[in-house]
């Protein structure tokens, strides 16, 4: 999980210099998969785009995470299964054409809230039998209030959260690539693999490029590595 | 199921309240001969998962390579069928929708219904294979109506993706087109078939 936070750091990151004149260049020791069509080198570039997709997703997967344990600590769920009925997709796909595209902002909340709605039921089983004990009943009958509560026992309910989250940021991330290929995310001034895969997929079968094959090459890598170690689904 | 049913008449009625001027008429008839081979496409991922699962019983769950076809997600599968489809046949229509939607879905189908399906040892395994045949079969036609209704959700999504990769206008990127072009009946009729659905999911789990 550290590993995973420790790509929210490339959030900061700035873009990449535009080099047109660049523009196009073969593969070279410089350059091992070239340059793009703006020059960029793309090697740099799939790393680039790379780690802003992982840490957008540790991002939008943390706060589904918080929102998640919210939830479950919480009674009644009757008015969310509903919500929950639809894959996040099936809510963020349409709605992402309502408002004729996401910016980064309005895509990680609402990948965010869906997320944690689906991370609540299996928070809840794991926290339930806790929850329904002495010891969280303890401070509300002495008089503790949320805060207090929050502050005692939440490093604990992150720890329970916290074996949820692998398999919740590989959801993220291909919510991500989804809507951005699609070409409903945000607009092109923001690198990510979304936008990459959006940018050469189409051209893999005519026209294709080390950097097309790269982007696709770290997407199967990353839905590979999400099952070579078998995780908690949501 | 109360509040259930209250949020779903709220997302009823936002959706019939969605600021903007309907350009509904812009979109053209329902395509109705996609949906209709959109629904043959599902009864024979059904057909197909149901047989495989009934054949291969519940050890199919435990199979690495199936969890890794699994992985791969519908983005992907996508990307492949365009990759692939040769270029001088025109542009990937339904059949590259149809072979991406099945080798998208059928691993998660095959794990779901394998995974849900009773344990054989040590019985009904020790009655022999004929005993073990009938009681996946009974398994199976129990599963089937909250399988079928459970899963629908997810060939809807996996079909708005691919249909939107590969050009397709078919029912599931209509719920999407409705919703875009601001087609208030059009999305009330979608939410009304979502609710419907959730209805359904409900009373089988009962």
């Amino acid at each position: 999980m550290r590993l995973r936070l420790a790509f929210l750091l490339a959030l900061l990151m700035p873009e990449l210099p535009l080099a047109p004149f660049r523009a196009g260049w073969p593969c070279s020791w410089l350059h091992p998969l070239g340059t793009d069509a703006l020059g960029r080198g793309a090697l740099l570039r799939l790393l680039h785009a790379s780690a802003r997709s992982f840490g957008f997703a540790s991002a939008s997967t943390l706060g589904a995470l918080a929102l998640g344990l919210v939830l479950a600590t919480r009674r009644g769920t009757g008015y969310r299964t509903p919500l929950r009925a639809l894959p996040p997709l099936l809510y963020l796909i349409p709605l992402a054409a309502l408002g004729d595209g996401l910016g980064w902002w309005g895509l990680g909340l609402l990948q965010a809230g869906l997320l944690g709605l689906h991370l609540e039921p299996p928070l809840r089983a794991r926290l339930g039998p806790f929850l329904e004990g002495p010891a969280w009943r303890y401070g509300e009958v002495l008089g503790a209030g949320r805060l207090h509560r929050a502050r005692t026992w939440g490093p604990w309910l992150w720890d329970q959260g916290a074996g949820l989250f692998p398999s919740a940021w590989i959801g993220a991330i291909w919510c991500e690539a989804t809507v951005r290929t699609l070409g409903l995310g945000p607009g092109p001034h923001h690198d990510s693999l979304g936008l990459l895969l959006q940018e050469e997929l189409p051209r893999l079968a005519t026209d294709p490029t080390p950097l097309g094959w790269g982007a696709l090459f770290v997407a199967l890598g990353l839905a590979a590595a999400s099952k070579i170690r078998p995780q908690e689904q949501p | 199921m109360s509040k259930g049913l209250g949020v779903w008449a709220l997302a009823l009625l936002l959706g019939v309240l969605i600021p903007g001027t309907s350009r509904g008429h812009a979109l053209g008839p329902f395509p109705w001969l996609v949906t209709a081979l959109t629904l043959g496409l599902c009864l024979a991922l059904a057909a197909t998962t149901l047989f495989l699962v009934e054949r291969l019983g519940p050890v199919l769950a435990a199979r690495p390579p199936l969890a890794l076809w699994e992985a791969i997600p519908d983005l992907l599968w996508g990307a492949l069928a365009l990759v692939c489809w040769p270029a001088a046949w025109g542009p990937p229509g339904f059949p590259a929708l149809a072979l991406a939607f099945l080798l998208a879905a059928l691993p998660g189908e095959l794990r779901w219904l394998a995974q849900t399906l009773p344990r054989e040892s040590p019985f009904p395994a020790a009655w022999g294979p004929r005993a073990i045949r009938i009681s996946r079969r009974l398994a199976l036609r129990s599963l089937l109506p909250r399988w079928l209704l459970a899963r629908l959700p997810l060939w809807i999504t996996a079909t708005l993706i691919l249909e939107r990769m590969l050009g397709v206008r078919g029912p599931s990127s209509d719920w999407m087109m409705r919703l875009a072009f601001r087609d208030h009946w059009g999305v009330a009729c979608w939410i009304l078939g979502f609710a419907l659905l959730w209805v359904l999911l409900q009373r089988e789990g009962a």
